[in-house]
């Protein structure tokens, strides 16, 4: 009953904050996308028998998934280690009345089980039992199947909450997941040992035997075990949110940034932001991620010019589309301060602009490797390079100032929308797709040189009449300016 | 120094805040007193351009407020949190704000010196970012990081609350210095009547947006305030 109740109060938490409704449209969007994975998982778990049965091997559709599986938990872990949220229930509130202390652990464990996010995969490994299992084998085997597969969801989820819980989501701890993950799929591409191999047998057995499925319960029962001796053994929440606050100060000096007055000051300000908070950090982290985007895009040489046009505006500019979609919403904390502190606006909107550009010029340096796909693709990025700082840049500036949403820099993993409305959905779609368009049809009607060279030159433009252009963004800033400051005294 | 003229305030239909005409000159201490929902942060952060106001202006030093940079430059404000940039220690928002302010290095080190008293040597010492300091503490950056620019003018909102009763005294002293020794301008709100008399040579009292008193300090106004407040 009490668990009932901490849910219905956690629901009321979501749905009466103020953000909800004013969020519908954003929460829309990420519905046709939920919708969009849904289609596509469950084409996946109609078509994958058929698609296996085409490999060339003696093993049967299922064996192969056996196969697969120590990898799939292995890909999942990791996945969940970077992607999935930590239940960020508030312990304190709770500890002071009379409830029993594990009914709250319980909860905070038990309660991301329920989340439906957890059984998409489902969608591929019912289709999956029903149309191979259950004809290879029998329907009884298939719902063995699916049962085993639920429970190591539960103990996915429930190990992927403990490993970040005991080693906090630093980029360390992932890099030496991705090396163990690495090393084994080396091993195994090098026949020194199959896990392959392991796996099929293993899975083999938990599926066919009758109490195979016992073996993946009692994982989840150990990985629960686990959990509940964390918090057993840190009983305080000062001493497990330690681990997640990381309250370390980073020491990085930007003094060479003093030089450029307060602009200098301004950009080096929000470069220590954007260091010492986990939202920001995690984008950093994505950007680098997308830097190898075109490694798979450009090694088909079946896609159209404005597709690669596209990868070359979305790679040269990741980090300033990330950034400066929220240009102004990352300062929603202190944004009085710089408001009423001696920041001239100009100064404030110049030192985006600076900030956006370096980003700019990095990231065109990083996939400078990329012109060893040739000559073509040196062009695009060229090009794309010029657009994103005279064209793109200046559509962010103007556009940021109508996220009007706190963005709550301290709570963050990837997939987190806080702060996410329709608008900014409506800011990245001309800025993506609009070049993306261009090219295509100039290159369709005219040439690609020609295209390439109309992109660069409106980019050239704009770098050119960066002055007024700024200018702009500055009165659209002002006229603004109070329902930027109303909106980030808000908080959810 | 504040020229205040038709200022109104309305939110969805109810007006918040309605200043007919009021000038604080140059030098005044100005104190602000009322119950919750009086209309003092509202006022304060129209004087400080972080809202806009339905109608009437605000001039600081003949200039108008509204979409103006220039009266930031002599212009010190504490309201909330909102005025800290909490991901900074301490020493480097100091340092931040007073760059801002044209200080040298030295200089911002010597104000930093000169605060130690004040912040009881608890926030300069260590290595925390703002956000994980008390309360209390946090004022205290906030206040401190108003006064770095050396303001002519003077805004603070509630500055006694939340901070121990020996912060309260030094604070009360220290304004009392700074106002006997400069010719600065302070407008500052509380809930506390016996700080606000000490400090504060003018005393206005706010209900429900509309000044209802205007009183010049004497030894009857805490009395008086009292009886006003009295239910």
């Amino acid at each position: 009953m009490l668990i009932l109740d901490l849910i219905k109060q956690e629901w009321k938490k979501s749905i009466r904050s103020r953000g909800f409704y004013k969020n519908m449209v954003a929460n829309l969007f990420l519905g046709i996308f939920a919708l969009y994975i849904i289609i596509v998982f469950l084409f996946l778990g109609f078509s994958l028998n058929s698609m296996l049965e085409k490999a060339q091997t003696s093993l049967s559709p299922m064996e192969m998934v056996n196969g697969a599986m120590f990898y799939l938990i292995l890909g999942a872990l990791t996945i969940r280690f970077i992607m999935q949220q930590l239940n960020t229930f508030n312990l304190p509130l709770y500890q002071t009345l009379p409830i029993k202390r594990s009914a709250l652990v319980n909860f905070l464990l038990l309660k991301p089980i329920f989340a439906p996010i957890n059984y998409f995969t489902l969608l591929v490994v019912i289709p999956f039992a029903v149309k191979s299992v259950a004809g290879y084998y029998s329907g009884f085997i298939a719902f063995r199947f699916v049962v085993s597969f639920v429970f190591i969801i539960w103990f996915d989820s429930l190990t992927a909450a403990f490993l970040k819980r005991k080693f906090g989501s630093s980029i360390l701890a992932f890099l030496s997941i991705l090396i163990v993950l690495a090393s084994i799929a080396a091993l195994e591409y090098l026949k020194l040992f199959s896990l392959f191999a392991v796996s099929k047998t293993v899975f083999g057995f938990i599926i066919l035997n009758p109490f195979g499925m016992l073996i993946p319960l009692a994982a989840a029962i150990l990985a629960f075990g686990l959990n509940k001796r964390f918090f057993f053994q840190n009983y305080y929440p000062e001493r497990f949110n330690q681990k997640l606050k990381g309250a370390k100060v980073s020491t990085a000096d930007f003094s060479f940034l003093n030089r450029f007055g307060i602009i200098g000051e301004l950009i080096s300000l929000q470069i220590k932001l954007m260091l010492r908070h986990k939202r920001t950090r995690t984008i950093l982290l994505t950007s680098a991620v997308f830097l190898f985007y075109g490694l798979l895009f450009y090694t088909h040489h079946s896609n159209g010019d404005g597709m690669l046009f596209f990868i070359a505006v979305f790679m040269t500019g990741i980090l300033m589309l990330m950034y400066g979609q929220w240009a102004v919403s990352w300062d929603s904390n202190h944004f009085d301060s710089l408001m009423t502190k001696n920041i001239p606006v100009r100064s404030y909107i110049t030192a985006n602009y600076y900030l956006m550009m370096a980003f700019n010029i990095l990231c065109f340096v990083l996939t400078t490797p990329y012109f060893l796909f040739g000559s073509k693709i040196i062009y695009m990025h060229i090009a794309a390079f010029f657009f994103n700082s005279g064209v793109n840049i200046f559509l962010l500036l103007f556009f940021s100032t109508f996220n009007t949403k706190r963005v709550d820099l301290s709570r963050s993993s990837a997939m987190n929308y806080q702060g996410t409305t329709y608008k900014s959905f409506l800011i990245v779609l001309p800025i993506m797709f609009l070049p993306m368009l261009l090219v295509s049809i100039l290159s369709w009607v005219a040439s690609l040189s020609v295209a390439l060279w109309t992109v660069s030159l409106l980019g050239l433009t704009g770098i050119l009449l960066r002055k007024p252009l700024i200018t702009v963004c500055i009165n659209q800033f002002n006229s603004r300016k109070y329902k930027l400051a109303e909106g980030f005294r808000e908080q959810e | 120094m504040i020229e205040v003229s038709n200022l109104q305030k309305v939110y969805n239909g109810i007006t918040v805040l309605n200043i007919q005409q009021l000038s604080i000159p140059q030098g005044e201490s100005f104190g602000l007193v009322g119950n919750n929902g009086a209309g003092k942060t509202t006022f304060f952060r129209l004087i400080l351009d972080l809202i806009e106001a339905t109608s009437g202006e605000v001039h600081i030093d003949g200039q108008k407020v509204a979409r103006n940079d220039d009266w930031k430059a002599f212009t010190g404000s504490f309201l909330d949190e909102g005025f800290l940039i909490d991901f900074l220690t301490p020493r480097e928002y100091f340092n931040f704000v007073g760059k801002l302010y044209q200080k040298s290095e030295g200089d911002i080190a010597l104000f930093m010196e000169s605060m130690q008293d004040f912040f009881n040597g608890e926030i300069l010492g260590t290595k925390k970012m703002i956000r994980d300091f008390s309360k209390g503490n946090q004022k205290k950056i906030g206040i401190a990081a108003a006064l770095l620019g050396e303001p002519k003018l003077l805004i603070l909102d509630e500055p006694f609350t939340a901070l121990d009763p020996s912060s309260q005294i030094r604070l009360k002293r220290f304004l009392n210095d700074l106002q006997a020794a400069s010719q600065i301008t302070m407008l500052i709100s509380s809930h506390d009547l016996n700080h606000i008399t000490e400090v504060c040579k003018r005393i206005v009292v706010l209900e429900k947006g509309d000044m209802v008193k205007d009183l010049q300090t004497n030894t009857d106004t805490l009395k008086e305030l009292e009886a006003y407040f009295a239910v």
